[in-house]
């Protein structure tokens, strides 16, 4: 085995492999917590603007040092646990949450070629860490021993359930369409087509997708979990300090694994239409990764966008919006799209 | 349901709308003042700190009636007052404690000179209660900082004239016309008018 022009001896190959995947796994962790840090920054300005405020100002230029300094007050802060909640779950909880957040990371190519485990389920395993997360939170709903906590972990649940449903199946289209769960497989398969995007054939299973999305990752107008104006702030009212970050850093990361997943199985991930290749050749200079990360960020422009728009869903109308439009909507998708496949194979 | 409903159900128009008054909005600009560095000049007849009115040869306008102090409802003001030569009486101590002001501007209504006056000054926050007691001297230093000149002149004429020089004296009214036709008077009335005015005092 040769790397960098080193040759390996045989037996040391394995080590050489889980350093690279090492290196690969800080990368992809060091660059998302930035985006995470930079993600709140984005999100008090562009709501600040659409509500004709200013945002952050103060520290630093523009406030641009403002996440900086609320890391730093956050890993400072006391650390409380409430005498009467159960220790080990409350301190377990927040972990769960996080690390399903960022496991699911593991599946994302960010471009051709740079994925950390290139397995073929890997839609599947997406959404089985995303209903995973739910667990931190219904763990740190029970075990904060808080009427609002509680409240807020049993909604979650109940939400999480309902809308995993319409996004795993919003999802069955860009299964069909791609024939694979492979996330770069299914990149490279949009591109065998000449609009390039699923975005267009699967505009019902993208708007599900969306919807699901919002709702699956807690926000606005789907943030009932952590109602403000009714729980506090739900099912983390009783967190403070670190742990309380690790929420807010989950879910920030939910919210970018779900916009990578809208990317890669709508948008056509790093690559770019045939069609607009061929009208515009000078764009393929570009490195795949800065369409990637700008098709990302106009997601999450749209996760603030829709925050600083819509109002909240009261929580029947949340349950009926799932189970009597979004999920019969996926499933009328699935019917079509199998039809014309079978006809257009 | 008509068409139109329908479409404007199904397409969720009314987000659409919504969503596009946000993003206009994102690229109005900010009505936010960033506030130490871009101030707000008072509006005329702003009620902020408290100032005596000193006058052309450098003393102050008060003369010690005490009628601020008996009006204010905070009861934050105190006069002492003490007989001078030629029996003139002097303000020997003029204090407002600002912390206990609930800028009502009564004292500047009830003063029949025009000698007390909220000025414009709002930014006198500070670490301890001592610097917020004001004295005469600091209440005569607040004029000269804040409403000296022109300034406090055309303030006082809009906005802090004695309210009864709106009024003229109906000419059957009675009157007081001076010492002579104080001694006049009935004993009887001359005895609670001094009781009232001592009780105003203290």
């Amino acid at each position: 085995m040769n790397i960098f022009g080193f040759s390996v001896p045989a037996g040391y190959e394995f080590i050489i492999n889980l350093v690279i995947l090492l290196i690969k796994i800080g990368i992809v962790v060091g660059i998302t917590m930035l985006h995470v840090l930079y993600a709140t920054y984005f999100e008090r300005k562009v709501i600040g603007h659409m509500q004709i405020r200013l945002g952050p100002m103060r520290t630093g230029f523009h406030g641009f040092l403002q996440p900086v300094a609320d890391g730093l007050k956050l890993f400072f802060k006391e650390d409380i646990i409430p005498a009467q909640a159960d220790r080990t779950v409350f301190k377990i909880a927040p972990v769960i949450f996080v690390f399903a957040a960022l496991s699911s990371l593991a599946v994302v190519p960010f471009f051709d070629g740079f994925v950390i485990a290139n397995v073929n389920i890997a839609l599947l395993y997406v959404l089985a860490m995303s209903s995973l997360g739910a667990y931190g939170v219904i763990m740190a709903g029970w075990a904060s021993n808080s009427k609002y906590s509680f409240l807020g972990g049993l909604r979650s649940s109940a939400q999480v359930i309902s809308y995993e449903v319409a996004l795993g199946l919003s999802l069955v289209g860009v299964m069909l369409m791609a024939g694979s769960l492979n996330l770069s497989e299914i990149v490279s398969a949009q591109q065998q087509h000449w609009y390039g995007m699923f975005l267009f054939p699967q505009c019902i299973g993208y708007f599900v997708f969306m919807v699901s999305a919002f709702a699956e990752t807690n926000r606005t107008p789907f943030d009932l979990p952590e109602a403000e104006s009714e729980l506090v702030a739900g099912y983390f009212v009783e967190y403070s300090g670190m742990r309380f970050a690790l929420y807010y850093a989950g879910e920030y990361i939910g919210m970018i694994v779900m916009s990578s997943i809208a990317v890669l199985c709508y948008w056509g991930g790093w690559t770019l239409p045939p069609f607009l290749l061929k009208a515009l050749p000078f764009l393929a200079v570009v490195p795949g990764i800065v369409w990637f990360l700008l098709k990302v960020y106009f997601h999450i422009f749209l996760y603030y966008w829709v925050r600083a728009t819509v109002p909240r869903y009261r929580y029947d109308q949340l349950m009926g919006l799932g189970w009597k439009v979004m999920i019969p909507l996926a499933l009328a998708n699935i019917v079509v799209t199998s039809v014309v496949r079978y006809i257009v194979p | 349901m008509s068409i139109k409903q329908i479409a404007k159900k199904v397409f969720m128009l009314e987000i659409l709308k919504g969503m596009a008054l946000t993003l206009r909005m994102m690229f109005s600009p900010a009505v936010t003042r960033q506030y130490p560095e871009e101030k707000r000049p008072s509006m005329p007849g702003f009620r902020g700190l408290h100032a005596l009115v000193r006058k052309e040869d450098g003393t102050a306008k008060c003369v010690g009636c005490g009628l601020c102090a008996a009006v204010c409802p905070s009861k934050c003001i105190a006069v002492y007052t003490s007989e001078g030569a030629d029996h003139t009486k002097v303000v020997d101590r003029y204090e407002i404690e600002v912390l206990r002001c609930v800028y009502c501007a009564f004292c500047v209504e009830a003063c029949p000179f025009g000698a007390v006056v909220l000025t414009g000054h709002y930014e006198y926050s500070d670490y301890g209660r001592e610097p917020l007691f004001m004295t005469k001297e600091k209440l005569l230093s607040n004029w000269d900082n804040f409403m000296a000149g022109t300034k406090g002149e055309e303030y006082f004429r809009k906005f802090w004239r004695p309210l009864a020089e709106d009024y003229a004296a109906h000419e059957d009214q009675a009157v007081f016309r001076g010492k002579k036709t104080a001694v006049e008077a009935s004993s009887e009335g001359k005895k609670a008018l001094s009781i009232e005015g001592s009780g105003n005092a203290a």
